[in-house]
């Protein structure tokens, strides 16, 4: 007797899918498939409903708003891959655009020094969360809730509550100018989504970024310099925070103590509906920033369609939720069968 | 008399407005408020009388779309006032949060035409646009002073600013201020904030009264405070003892000087803001010049009189 073994000689083929489960499917293979097609559907429906959304007018004033929360989310969604979080994001923005005010209006001071000052400032606050957190042990969310007060509250103590006037017309390009159609803030979001992107995609930093994010113990016991990361991670979200309020500042021509108290949970929902994960190690400053866009599509068509202003949260609250639904429920629908 | 002059310049335009209803498409004006507030709400109410009114004149149908930012927030308020612009309305009706900060965006609307109408605020320099409100200064001013007399002159105040970013509160408290300056046996206290919300101005003015218990007296700077403050004196069972003299007439304001826990309030009129805004907003519609100010008045409101 003799037991005879039979091997396939080639692979099973897999069940062919109808066309647009097919099509499903090679749209969700990029991580970055359920943003784009909700980005799509979201932006489809609103050229077909208004007559207005697709106007130059519109999408120019679009892309200017995105600027300054998308600056916010590229620093917030590098934090969130590294399993971190900063609520001090809007009052370091505030803090800076005031700073920029003083220093180019009361001090009289060169206003692109001023800039640099102000970025510098940002960047230092950054930092400061980053050392506090890591030298003190404590937990992002809870030490940036209280660095947040300090630097709001600083805020206040400086102004009295008061906006700054009188901000000099040199920097008013970086916040109001048009380069061939596209505002320029917009254009500065392109740069450092660029820059940033290109680190945390093709550099080793990047790659440490997502190791410490997917198992911190992990990380440091293959020898990575955790803290180290973490604090340049806090700057680089200092950074870019300041980044926003100088040019909201060069967009407004007055320095307005209020500047950045949105910038706070606008940016972790963006990042979230981009696929950033809240635990840390998954997700790109990419996918964050077109999580941007949808809230901003959200937002001009609410006042597009002229919805009541009582309906507004419930409306842009329920259009996240699909968002975020449309990843999972786009990859139950391929495999549906399975 | 401004009143007349105004209704004079409403007949004189009748016959324009016959000419426009001939052309049957509804005007269209979209009414930007600081924020979503039940204040807001009365001057949608009066816009939307001074929109039926002038439809059932003309035959030509006014439609009022009112988009409130959700914060207070001079950069979201701008977002809103550029969306509203992108569907190029007959006229905007703007309650400005700080002039300086809308300036570019309302040189925005200018560009693209659309006329422009404010409420409540002060337009920016240099632009050709009509205003209408009260004066903030001379609303604290009438509050601190009643409050003064109800004291006899003499002891402890508190002032609740609102939201110390807002030009109009901050305004409201610096008057208020000088008004108790001129009264040597005054003396300002404590200043609570409250950034407009009832429940953190019931909060600080507990607070305050814990820390003063001689003080005499409280005046405010929005809409909510007051009524927080007069929360706060019913809870602390000082009513009668602690006098309060409110702004404005939300339904809970006017509740409190009825049952006896406010004396009165410095009220502007939102309802005949957002009327008259209307009615200038329709003029520059149709081309009209229209005035450049439209001073809507304050009234002091109290137990007789509400």
């Amino acid at each position: 007797m003799s037991l005879e073994t039979t091997f396939p000689t080639t692979p099973p083929t897999p069940p062919r899918l109808p066309p647009l489960r097919r099509l499903a499917a090679r749209c969700m293979r990029s991580p970055l498939g359920g943003v784009v097609a909700a980005l799509v559907i979201i932006f489809g429906v609103s050229c077909l409903l208004s007559p207005h959304f697709l106007t130059s007018f519109n999408l120019m004033i679009m892309a200017r708003a995105l600027a300054f929360i998308g600056l916010v989310t590229i620093g917030q969604s590098v934090l969130m891959i590294l399993g971190e979080l900063d609520l001090s994001v809007g009052a370091i923005g505030g803090l800076a655009g005031i700073t920029g005010g003083m220093l180019m209006v009361q001090a009289g001071l060169d206003p692109w020094l001023s800039l640099g000052l102000c970025l510098l400032l940002g960047t230092l606050c950054g930092m400061l969360n980053g050392v506090l957190i890591t030298r003190l042990r404590l937990h992002s969310l809870v030490l940036t809730i209280g660095m947040a007060g300090v630097y709001g509250g600083a805020n206040l103590v400086v102004t009295k509550g008061v906006a700054i006037t009188g901000v000099p017309g040199d920097i008013s390009f970086l916040g109001r100018g048009v380069v061939y159609g596209v505002p320029v803030p917009f254009l500065i979001l392109l740069a450092c989504l660029g820059v940033v992107g290109f680190v945390m995609s093709r550099t080793p930093v990047g790659r440490y970024v997502y190791a410490i994010g997917s198992n911190p113990e992990a990380a440091r016991m293959l020898g990575l310099r955790v803290d180290a990361i973490r604090v340049a991670a806090f700057a680089t979200a200092g950074f870019l925070s300041a980044l926003a309020g100088i040019l909201m500042v060069a967009r407004l021509g007055t320095a307005q103590p209020s500047i950045g108290d949105t910038w706070v949970l606008a940016p972790i929902a963006a990042a979230v509906i981009g696929g950033v994960a809240t635990t840390g190690g998954l997700g790109s400053p990419v996918g964050a920033v077109l999580g941007a866009v949808i809230i901003g599509i959200i937002e001009n068509i609410i006042v597009l369609f002229g919805i009541s202003p009582y309906w507004q949260s419930i409306v842009s609250g329920g259009i996240v939720v699909l968002a975020i639904s449309f990843d999972s429920l786009a990859r139950r629908y391929i495999h549906r069968d399975a | 008399m401004k009143m007349a002059f105004l209704f004079s310049a409403l007949l004189a335009c009748a016959p324009l407005a016959a000419r426009a209803a001939d052309t049957g498409a509804p005007l269209r004006f979209v009414l930007i408020p600081k924020t979503v507030h039940p204040w807001f709400d009365k001057v949608n109410t009066g816009a939307h009388a001074a929109a039926d009114l002038l439809a059932r004149l003309t035959g030509r149908r006014i439609e009022i779309e009112y988009r409130a930012p959700q914060t207070a927030d001079v950069s979201s308020q701008n977002d809103i006032i550029e969306r509203a612009v992108a569907t190029h309305p007959d006229g905007l009706i703007l309650d400005l949060l700080d002039e300086k900060g809308n300036h570019a965006t309302m040189q925005e609307a200018v560009d693209e035409k659309v006329p422009m109408t404010v409420f409540d605020s002060l337009p920016p320099e240099g632009m050709d646009v009509t205003a209408v409100g009260a004066d903030f200064c001379e609303q604290g001013t009438i509050a601190a002073q009643r409050l003064a007399s109800l004291i006899g002159g003499k002891g402890e105040v508190a002032i609740m600013m609102g939201v110390p970013t807002a030009p109009n509160h901050s305004l409201r408290a610096q008057c208020e201020r000088t008004a108790f300056a001129k009264y040597p046996g005054i003396t300002v206290v404590a200043t609570g904030i409250d950034n407009d919300s009832i429940e953190t101005a019931q909060k600080q003015a507990a607070a305050v009264m814990q820390a003063h218990p001689d003080l005499a007296g409280w005046v405010a700077c929005d809409a909510s405070g007051p009524v927080g403050i007069g929360q706060a004196i019913r809870e602390s069972g000082r009513t009668g003892k602690v006098r309060e003299v409110g702004l404005d007439n939300l339904n809970d304001m006017i509740q409190l000087i009825h049952d006896g826990v406010a004396d009165s309030s410095a009220s502007s009129r939102p309802e005949m803001q957002g009327y008259w805004a209307v009615v200038a907003a329709w003029q520059r519609a149709l081309g009209q010049k229209t005035p450049k100010y439209i001073d809507t008045g304050i009234d002091v409101l109290t137990r007789k009189n509400i």
